[in-house]
């Protein structure tokens, strides 16, 4: 019965962890920047604390501010040469920092331990911890998202042209978008550390980023909820279902290829915009005189139509 | 020796070129960047060997095979990856996320498959014949490679200059409305792109396969950076620019590797990555587009 | 008193095609001033000139006496430059007054920080532009419709939300580049009136039209471009008869 309780733990303990990382993926999604460098500054976050704990005898709380840090800084010192480029430069540019930050790990043997990662790392972030540094990120980023910065970004992120005739400074965005999603990043690789013992290079590579671009594109990327979303099921799937265990990569694969085609807003978003639209119909009765009336003479369909379509603009 | 690197690098770079040839072909055409080209390359590898180990074939034959598979998995990419989000007119964002999960589903089949392990082309497979000019040791196998990828680009260049329908290739890569209005139809245009970027992937697979003798499920993932740097530094669809910056990748690595250490070489070809796309994402070759950015044209 | 807008012979090529030839204009505050002339005879370049979406090969763009004409496009538009887009571009998933509220951009006051953590100062500016929003959106007739989907509503819909964030950012200048197309006479009629009362506000109005009729009865000045040149100037009746504007317009 415990062993039940304390499996159960862990997984949720993972679905926490991986929530940061997904909330990190989507803060740069959401404002239309394409960067999938949070894998790599979570090994920032996650090597800064584990070798501050292990090697200089930090204080564990203490390391995992400053795993934070890292992570932080080193997304700001690349926002601003990030924030001059667009879609797949900046993918690319983003996924060569992971790639750089892997390489450093895995080589660096004198510092990182190479391949056989960093042991022994004492586990301060229990589930209390973890559920309570997402509980105020989750808020700090639906304030973020409610006001005029996620306004700001969500205009750049569907169209840059409109976002710039209406006097937003759009590289301005981008690089608040991806120093906190480096902040994000590096503070959920610190938690990883410190909440798992061990950490190897190996985690942080080309699987953890899929993983978490695959969660946000489930997910959503215009809410949080929908990184929580995402997070929560890519992270249950494969413990209740073995055959998605030992086929993961196959199934994120094909999740991303169907999800990315038929439901391209991802599952909470799409879900948010039905109960929206749900609420809006038994609200509307009638509507006044004029609005008919212009609604109904001009081109175009119905006033209102229903808003689940896979398309992207009207 | 020097020289010697330099050969083995111009080899090397050769391949490369090859590789980046059909990713920056893709790219000048669709406008997307086929994160699973490298998934392409090492189907066409894995073909290409199981041609010659289960098969007893040629190895010309293996090659063909190669191309081949790498054309049809190219196909097939564009049919379930991309075509659907054409026709539904999704932003660039959708086919790069697409493309990832096509990659994942390629890269694990082959691991089912071949079991995790590295392969080998068979010791015979390809005569070893040394030849001996003022020192420098040439393989047979290095010469022909160079002669195959000499081949391979005076044919690709000849099919999109000389012939009606490299002539539409480049229409549609010039603008797909236009060709629209005139008449050309994107669909068969987007399958030849396809098949050809395929099939040069496929054959760089089985060429990479015999030059470092070994070929396995994750081959094609440094090499897929490698076609990046390639076509950023030589510029997005240009095709001296791929062949001369891969011919640069391929001596720079290759002199890095035997000189200092891989773990070094490969990280100066990311830091240069990282640099030319800050500094000229355009690239040496490439003009600048303007749907790269948004700011005064 | 000098006009809001002066285009001192503005012109842009592209490739040694000049798409804009030394144009020259001036629109003055008060007033609804029209840019006609038939398809693609450059209008669009024009507004994308004059936003500073397009560099100017040559020529001066005056804001208020001020040369603007190397100014990126987001300092225009919080210089209070305003304009709304041929095809219409809105945010399709976002609710219309979410569309409307993104014109107050240039107006926030609260800093950062206070957005970012959702501090008092924050709130109390967003309720602020919402009820202002919500004002604009009564003046159009849309209340009812603030908490829809844009791009669920019709085209007549759409063209509103686009000019209500127009207003919204309280513009000197305000383009407005073929507000009515695709409408039937009596939603034009409606908008026009919306027209003339932002003009009389002290907005400098340019109406990029194609349709002559909607912009005799509206325009107190009329420039015509044909092939990126201006062919004809004047009050609108004037240019109406004028030989040259009728072949532009037949011939094209």
């Amino acid at each position: 019965m415990m062993n039940f309780f304390y499996t159960y733990q862990s997984l949720f303990d993972h679905i926490l962890v991986y929530a940061l990382l997904a909330m990190s993926q989507y803060v740069v999604l959401r404002a239309g920047v394409f960067s999938l460098g949070t894998a790599g500054f979570a090994a920032l976050g996650a090597y800064g604390c584990a070798l501050l704990i292990t090697k200089a005898g930090w204080p564990p709380f203490a390391a995992i501010v400053a795993g934070t840090v890292l992570g932080t800084v080193a997304s700001a010192l690349l926002a601003f040469p990030l924030s001059r480029l667009r879609g797949v430069f900046q993918a690319v540019a983003t996924l060569a920092l992971v790639q750089i930050v892997l390489s450093a790990t895995q080589n660096w043997v004198s510092v990182t331990n190479g391949a056989l990662g960093v042991n022994g790392i004492p586990k301060v972030a229990g589930t209390g911890v973890l559920l309570s540094v997402v509980v105020v990120v989750v808020l700090l980023l639906v304030a973020m998202g409610r006001y005029s910065v996620g306004r700001a970004m969500d205009v750049i992120r569907e169209d840059e042209t409109v976002a710039v005739s209406l006097g937003i400074s759009v590289p301005y965005y981008h690089r608040i978008a991806f120093i906190l999603s480096g902040l994000l990043a590096g503070l959920g690789g610190a938690l990883q550390a410190t909440s798992s013992y061990a950490i190897t290079p190996g985690e942080f590579g080309f699987g953890m980023l899929v993983a978490t671009l695959a969660m946000v594109v489930l997910g959503g990327r215009t809410s949080v909820w929908g990184a929580l979303v995402g997070a929560a099921i890519l992270t249950t799937l494969p413990e209740l279902f073995r055959v998605f265990a030992d086929y993961r990569n196959v199934v994120q694969g094909i999740l991303l290829m169907l999800v990315i085609v038929y439901l391209p807003r991802g599952v909470a978003d799409t879900v948010i915009a039905m109960l929206r639209d749900r609420r809006l119909r038994r609200r509307t009765v009638r509507l006044p005189a004029d609005a008919v009336a212009s609604g109904a003479a001009s081109v175009g369909a119905a006033p209102v139509s229903s808003s689940i379509d896979a398309g992207v603009h009207a | 020796m020097l020289m010697q690197q330099l050969l083995n690098g111009v080899v090397v770079g050769s391949v490369y070129a090859l590789f980046a040839l059909g990713f920056t072909l893709l790219f000048g055409v669709n406008h997307i960047m086929n994160m699973a080209h490298g998934s392409v390359f090492m189907w066409g590898a894995f073909a290409g060997l199981y041609a010659v180990t289960m098969l007893d074939a040629p190895i010309y034959v293996a090659l063909l095979i190669g191309m081949l598979a790498g054309g049809l998995v190219s196909v097939a990419l564009d049919v379930f990856a991309f075509r659907p989000l054409r026709r539904r007119n999704a932003p660039e964002f959708s086919a790069i996320v697409s493309s990832i999960g096509a990659d994942l589903v390629l890269l694990a089949i082959a691991q089912k498959v071949s079991n995790t392990a590295v392969m080998r082309f068979p010791f015979d497979a390809f005569p070893v014949v040394v030849y001996t000019v003022f020192g420098l040791r040439i393989q047979l196998l290095q010469l022909v490679i160079i002669g195959l990828v000499v081949a391979m680009v005076f044919g690709l260049v000849w099919y999109l200059y000389r012939t009606s329908f490299g002539q539409r290739i480049r229409s549609v890569a010039y603008s797909e409305q236009t060709s629209r209005l005139l008449g050309i139809n994107p669909g068969p245009v987007n399958m030849q792109v396809f098949l050809i970027s395929g099939a040069l992937a496929g054959m760089a697979g089985v060429l990479i396969g015999l030059v470092f003798n070994s070929v396995h499920f994750a081959m094609g993932e440094p090499l897929l950076l490698r076609a990046f740097v390639i076509i950023i530094l030589g510029g997005l669809g240009s095709i001296p620019g791929a062949l001369i910056a891969g011919l640069a990748i391929g001596i720079v690595q290759t002199l890095a590797v035997a000189y200092v250490s891989s773990g070094v070489a490969e990280a100066v070809v990311f830091v240069a990555l990282f640099i030319v796309i800050l500094v000229k994402p355009t690239g040496l070759f490439g003009q600048s587009t303007a749907a790269m950015r948004i700011q005064r044209a | 008193m000098t006009a809001t807008l002066v285009l001192e012979e503005v012109a842009r090529h592209f490739g040694g095609v000049p798409a804009v030839d030394k144009v020259s204009l001036q629109v003055p505050a008060g007033q609804i001033t029209g840019l006609i002339g038939p398809n693609g005879a450059g209008k669009t370049t024009v507004v994308n000139l004059i936003t500073g979406l397009l560099h100017l090969s040559s020529g001066k763009v005056l804001l208020d006496g001020r040369d603007v004409s190397r100014e990126e496009a987001p300092d225009l538009a919080r210089a209070g430059v305003a304009r709304t887009f041929q095809n219409i571009r809105l945010v399709a998933d976002a609710s219309v007054l979410e569309n409307v509220v993104a014109g107050f951009h240039r107006h926030e006051k609260a800093g950062l920080w206070a957005n970012l953590l959702g501090l008092p100062s924050a709130r109390a500016e967003a309720r602020q532009m919402n009820e202002r929003a919500m004002a604009l959106l009564e003046r159009f007739g849309m209340a009812a419709l603030a908490e829809h989907r844009s791009g669920g509503l019709s085209y007549g819909h759409q063209r509103r939300i686009e000019m209500m964030r127009a207003l919204a950012t309280e513009p000197r200048l305000l383009l407005l580049d073929e507000p009515v197309a695709g409408m039937n006479d009596a939603e034009a009629e409606s908008l026009a009136g919306i027209f003339r009362s932002v003009a009389a506000s002290g907005v400098a109005v340019l109406l990029i039209e194609h349709n002559m009729r909607f912009v005799m009865s509206l325009c107190s000045q009329l420039y015509v471009l044909a092939s990126g040149r201006l062919i004809a100037e004047g009050l609108p009746e004037a240019v109406g008869r004028d030989p040259k504007v009728v072949e532009a317009y037949l011939g094209a």
